[in-house]
C-alpha cells in the first residue's frame, strides 16, 4: 500500500486541454473519490493514473517512485473497469488467474491465490463458470477478485456501480466498502453519483472541466463547499441560489440549502414565497416556490405539514446556515459576529 | 393472394437459375443411352456409372490428382492471408497503422484486373522453380484472397472492446500475449467466416490455375476444362458431367451448409470495397 | 505505454508479414510489368528482353483487335451489370417478407454464386447443346424451335444471359441485406400514415438504397468487364473475336502469340482505366 501523488499532471487530447494542472496527494490506505459531471475528466484522470494514457504534463508518483513512463503493469495498481471488461472465452478460474500466469508464477501458488480471492468473495460456486453465464453482480466480484489477486498497491474503480440496476448498486456500494475495511487498501474510485462518492469516500476530489473544484472529507464539502460549482454539485435537492441584492444584502449570492429553509409567521420572514408544486414523497416533501426577485427556491419539509397549491408563505432561515459567495463563484469566509 | 405470387417467383427464380446445375447433376446419373434419347431433366433410369469412371485413375483423367491439388492450394490459398493479415489488421484498427497507404492498397486491389499480375507473375515463378506447382498456385490464390481477409478481420478486431485489451495491459500481458491470448480467439467467428469464403474463392479459380500450372499441380477447375478439350471426336456427356459435379461439389456443399456465416462477408467485402 | 521509436518498430513488426507478401508478389511483378512492357520478348527471349520504348503501347493502341476487346468488355459490363442489379433488387424487394419466414430460400438462390464460373461455363456447354442439352429440348417441346445459342449472331447475348444468371444471385444478397437492414421505424411511420407499398418503396426505401445500388453497380461492372473464365471455357475468343474481352485479349496475347511485350502493355493500358475508374469512384463516394 502506498501513497499516490500527483505533481501538475496534465492532458491534452487533439489540441483540447481536458486536465489541466492537477496535484494531488491520496494517503496510503485511503478511499478517494473522483467525482463531477460527464466530461470533467475524472475517468481519464484515473486513467492516467493507471497509466493507460501517457502524461502530456507533470509527474504520477506511487510509494516514492515516479512512474509516470512507466506501463500499467508496473505500477502495482489494479483497475476494475465499468463494464468489467471480463475475458469472455475464460472461465472465471482463468480470468482471476490471468495476471498470475503472465507474471510465470507457479501453479501451486496461481491456484492458491485464486482460491483465497474466491474466498473472500464468494465465487467458490462459479470458478468453472464462463462470464456468459454469471449475473451482473456476480461479474461485478470476478472483477474485482481479478484486481484483488494481484495484491497491489492501490485499487483503481471505474464507475463500477454504473452498469447495475439500482436495487444491486447499494448492496454492492456497502460489499465494497466492507471490502476497504477488510483490505486496508488505497482506493481511487471514480462516479458521477455524488451519493456514492458521499457514502464511501474518505475524500472527496469534485472534478469540472478538467480541474479540482475541491477536495476534501465528504463532511467539508457539503458544510464548507469552496465555491458555487461545489455548492450545487453536492447535496440533493440543490442549494438555493439567492442574488444578494433581492435580499437588501452585499453579497453577490446566497447559498441556503433546502433543508435550512423554515417557515416562518406572515410578516415575520425574510423573503416571501408562492406554491409553484408540492412534490409528496412519503417520509419527506419538496415544496418549490415562487419569490420574485429571490428566484424560484426549493423547501425541504417532513411530509405531514405539506402547504397547499399557490399558499404564499413566509419563509426564513439560519445566519449562520448561509452560505456567501462572491461574484467570481468563490466562498467568503464569514467573519463570525 | 401475393403470398401465393411470392412463392411463385421464387420457385421460377430457383429453377432458372439453378438450372444449369441441375441439368449437370441429371446428365451425370444417365447412361450414354438416355443421354441422347431424353434430354430433359428426369432421370429415368439412374447409372452411377460415370462417377465410378470419374474416380478411377485413368491416362485421360487423374481426378484424385486435381481434386488434392486444389485442396491444397485452396487451403493455402485461404489461410495464408488469415495468418499474414491479423497482426496488421490489429494495428489497423487499434494504431492507424497503414491507414494512408496500406489499407486503401490493399483494398483496391479487389477491383483491379488481376490478370494483370498473371504475366509477371509466370515470368516470376518459372525464374524461381514455382510453375507447375501446388505452393505457387496457393500463393497467388492468397493474394486474391488478402483484400475480404484484412477488411473481415479488421471489423472483427473493431468490434472487440478495447476494456478487455486495457485489462489485459493491467494484468501484465505484453501486446503478443494479448493478441494471441485474448485478441486472437475472440475473433474466431471472422476467422472461420474467413476463411471459409476463402477456401471456396480459391477453389473456383480458373485464369491463375490455367496460367501457372501445366501438369503436376493441375486444379480441378482447370483439369475439367481440360477434359472437355481433350474429348476430340465426341464428348461422353455423361462422363463430362459427372466431372463437373465433382469439381463443383466441394464448394458448393460448403457455401450451401455455411450459407449464413458467409453471406456476411460477400456483402462486408462489397459494401467496403 | 511504448513511444517513440520502440513503438514504431512494433508497429512496423505488425505491418510486415503483409507488406513483404505484397511486395514479393505484387510488387516485384509490377516492376517487372513495366519493364517487360516497354520491351520485345518472347518465350525464348525471356531473360534478355530488348527494350523498345513505347512500340508495344502503340502497337496495341493501334490493333483493332484490342479495341474490339475494350468494346466487347464494356457493352458486356453495362449490360450484365444493370441487368443483374435491376433484378436483384427487385428479387431482394419482392420476396424479402416471405423469406423473412423461410431463411432457407437464400440458400437455394445464391447456390450460383458458390460454383466456379469456369464450371458454370462448362454446364453450359452442356444445357445449349443442341443435341443433349435440356433447354433446346424443352424450347422445341414447348414452341416447335429453338435458336442456335452459339451461332455468331447470338453469342454476345449467350455469353451475357450465363454472366446474368449466375451474378444476379450476388446482387440479391446485397439488396436483401441492405433491405432488412433498413429501419424498421420508418416504414411503421409510413404505414401509419397510410403510405402505400408502392409509394413506400419509391419514396422511402429507394433513397435509402441508393448507396447499395451504387456499389452494387460498381463491383458488378469491375467483375463483369475483367470476365474470363465462362467466357473462354464456353467459346474462347469466338469466331472473328467476337466474345473476346480484355483478359481474354491479354491471355491469347501471352499464350497463343507468345507476345509477352503487347500482353502487358495492353494489361497495363487495362490497369490505368481500373484505377482510375477505383479514384473516380472513390471521390464520387466522398
Amino acid at each position: 500500500m502506498a501513497v499516490i501523488e500527483l505533481n501538475g499532471v496534465g492532458k491534452t487530447f487533439a489540441g483540447t486541454e481536458v486536465i489541466r494542472d492537477v496535484s494531488l496527494r491520496i494517503e496510503d490506505g485511503e478511499f478517494c473519490v473522483f467525482v463531477g459531471p460527464s466530461g470533467c475528466g475524472k475517468s481519464t484522470l484515473l486513467r492516467l493514473i493507471a497509466g493507460l494514457e501517457d502524461v502530456t504534463a507533470g509527474r504520477i508518483v506511487i510509494g516514492g517512485r515516479d512512474v509516470t513512463a512507466l506501463e500499467p503493469y508496473a505500477r502495482g495498481l489494479s483497475m476494475v473497469f465499468q463494464s468489467y471488461a471480463l475475458y469472455p472465452h475464460m472461465t472465471v478460474r482463468d480470468n482471476i488467474a490471468f495476471a498470475l500466469r503472465t507474471a510465470r508464477l507457479p501453479e501451486k501458488e496461481v491456484a492458491a491465490k485464486v482460491a483465497e480471492a474466491a474466498r473472500m468473495l464468494q465465487l467458490d460456486a462459479y470458478l468453472d463458470r464462463k462470464p456468459a453465464a454469471l449475473s451482473g453482480g456476480q461479474r461485478q466480484r470476478v472483477a474485482i477478485g481479478r484486481a484483488i489477486v494481484r495484491q497491489p498497491q492501490a485499487f483503481l474503480f471505474d464507475e463500477p456501480l454504473s452498469n447495475l440496476d439500482a436495487a444491486l448498486r447499494s448492496d454492492t456500494r456497502h460489499e465494497i466498502a466492507r471490502l476497504h475495511r477488510q483490505l486496508a487498501a488505497t482506493m481511487i474510485y471514480v462516479t458521477h453519483d455524488q451519493v456514492e462518492a458521499m457514502t464511501l469516500a474518505d475524500r472527496i476530489v469534485v472534478l469540472q472541466a478538467g480541474q479540482i473544484m475541491q477536495v476534501g472529507t465528504p463532511r467539508d464539502l457539503y458544510e464548507r463547499p469552496a465555491n458555487l460549482f461545489v455548492a450545487q454539485f453536492i447535496g440533493s435537492p440543490r442549494m438555493n441560489l439567492i442574488p444578494g441584492n433581492a435580499i437588501g444584502e452585499e453579497t453577490a449570492q446566497i447559498g441556503v440549502r433546502p433543508e435550512h429553509l423554515r417557515i416562518v409567521p406572515s410578516g415575520t420572514g425574510r423573503i416571501k414565497g408562492r406554491v409553484e408544486f408540492a412534490e409528496y414523497l412519503g417520509a419527506d416533501a419538496n415544496v418549490i416556490l415562487d419569490c420574485g426577485a429571490a428566484g424560484r427556491l426549493s423547501m425541504r419539509l417532513s411530509g405531514q405539514a405539506l402547504p397547499g397549491e399557490k399558499a404564499v408563505i413566509d419563509l426564513d432561515w439560519n445566519t449562520d446556515l448561509t452560505h456567501r459567495f462572491d461574484t467570481a463563484g468563490l466562498r467568503i469566509l464569514s467573519v463570525k459576529t | 393472394m401475393i403470398g401465393a405470387l411470392r412463392w411463385l417467383v421464387f420457385g421460377v427464380a430457383a429453377l432458372i437459375l439453378n438450372f444449369p446445375l441441375l441439368a449437370t447433376l441429371a446428365t451425370a446419373f444417365k447412361t450414354p443411352a438416355e443421354i441422347t434419347a431424353n434430354p430433359g431433366l428426369w432421370v429415368q433410369s439412374p447409372t452411377l456409372a460415370n462417377f465410378q469412371t470419374v474416380l478411377t485413375v485413368s491416362d485421360r483423367l487423374n481426378v484424385w490428382q486435381h481434386l488434392g491439388n486444389s485442396l491444397v492450394a485452396s487451403l493455402i490459398g485461404a489461410i495464408l492471408p488469415i495468418v499474414i493479415c491479423f497482426p496488421v489488421a490489429w494495428g489497423m484498427a487499434r494504431r492507424g497503422v497503414g491507414a494512408r497507404v496500406l489499407f486503401p492498397l490493399v483494398i483496391n486491389l479487389r477491383a483491379m484486373p488481376l490478370v494483370i499480375f498473371a504475366i509477371p507473375l509466370y515470368v516470376m515463378f518459372r525464374a524461381l522453380g514455382l510453375l507447375d506447382t501446388q505452393l505457387g498456385l496457393g500463393l497467388i490464390l492468397a493474394i486474391v484472397n488478402t483484400p475480404l481477409a484484412l477488411l473481415l478481420l479488421l471489423q472483427a478486431v473493431r468490434d472487440l472492446p478495447l476494456e478487455l485489451e486495457e485489462a489485459a495491459r493491467m494484468d501484465g500481458a505484453g501486446l503478443g500475449r494479448i493478441l494471441l491470448r485474448i485478441v486472437l480467439p475472440l475473433c474466431r467467428p471472422a476467422i472461420i467466416t474467413t476463411f471459409v469464403f476463402g477456401f471456396i474463392t480459391a477453389w473456383n479459380e480458373f485464369l491463375f490455375g490455367l496460367m501457372l500450372t501445366t501438369r503436376d499441380a493441375v486444379p480441378m477447375t482447370v483439369g475439367a476444362s481440360f477434359f472437355f478439350a481433350a474429348s476430340g471426336g465426341g464428348v461422353q456427356w455423361g462422363v463430362a458431367a459427372a466431372v463437373i459435379v465433382v469439381a463443383a461439389l466441394p464448394p458448393l456443399l460448403l457455401g450451401l451448409v455455411l450459407y449464413r456465416r458467409i453471406s456476411g462477408s460477400m456483402v462486408a467485402g462489397a459494401v467496403k470495397g | 505505454m511504448l513511444v517513440g521509436a520502440a513503438y514504431r518498430r512494433q508497429n512496423a513488426v505488425l505491418a510486415a508479414p503483409l507488406v513483404l507478401f505484397l511486395l514479393a508478389l505484387l510488387g516485384f511483378p509490377a516492376v517487372m510489368s513495366l519493364i517487360y512492357a516497354a520491351s520485345k520478348a518472347d518465350f525464348e527471349t525471356l531473360m534478355s528482353p530488348e527494350f523498345i520504348g513505347l512500340a508495344n503501347f502503340s502497337t496495341v493502341l493501334t490493333d483493332p483487335d484490342f479495341w474490339q476487346a475494350a468494346w466487347f468488355s464494356t457493352r458486356f459490363a453495362v449490360v450484365t451489370t444493370l441487368a443483374e442489379c435491376g433484378l436483384g433488387l427487385a428479387l431482394a424487394v419482392f420476396l424479402a417478407p416471405l423469406i423473412r419466414h423461410h431463411g432457407w430460400m437464400v440458400a437455394v438462390l445464391i447456390a450460383p454464386i458458390m460454383v466456379a464460373p469456369a464450371m458454370m461455363g462448362l454446364m453450359y456447354r452442356l444445357v445449349l447443346h443442341e443435341f443433349v442439352g435440356p433447354l433446346p429440348h424443352y424450347l422445341y417441346a414447348i414452341f416447335g424451335s429453338a435458336p442456335s445459342f452459339l451461332g455468331v449472331r447470338n453469342l454476345f447475348a449467350t455469353v451475357a444471359v450465363i454472366e446474368i444468371l449466375q451474378w444476379t444471385p450476388f446482387a440479391f444478397l446485397l439488396f436483401l441485406t441492405a433491405y432488412n437492414a433498413l429501419p424498421g421505424d420508418l416504414r411503421e411511420a409510413a404505414a401509419v400514415d397510410g403510405t402505400r407499398p408502392w409509394r413506400m418503396f419509391w419514396k422511402i426505401e429507394w433513397p435509402l438504397l441508393l448507396p447499395t445500388v451504387g456499389i452494387a453497380l460498381f463491383i458488378r461492372f469491375i467483375d463483369g468487364f475483367r470476365v474470363f473464365d465462362n467466357i473462354y471455357v464456353l467459346v474462347g475468343p469466338g469466331p472473328g473475336g467476337v466474345t473476346t474481352s480484355m483478359s481474354i485479349y491479354i491471355y491469347e496475347a501471352f499464350f497463343r502469340a507468345g507476345d509477352i511485350g503487347r500482353a502487358l502493355a495492353a494489361a497495363l493500358i487495362l490497369f490505368g482505366f481500373a484505377f482510375a475508374a477505383v479514384a473516380l469512384a472513390q471521390r464520387w463516394q466522398r
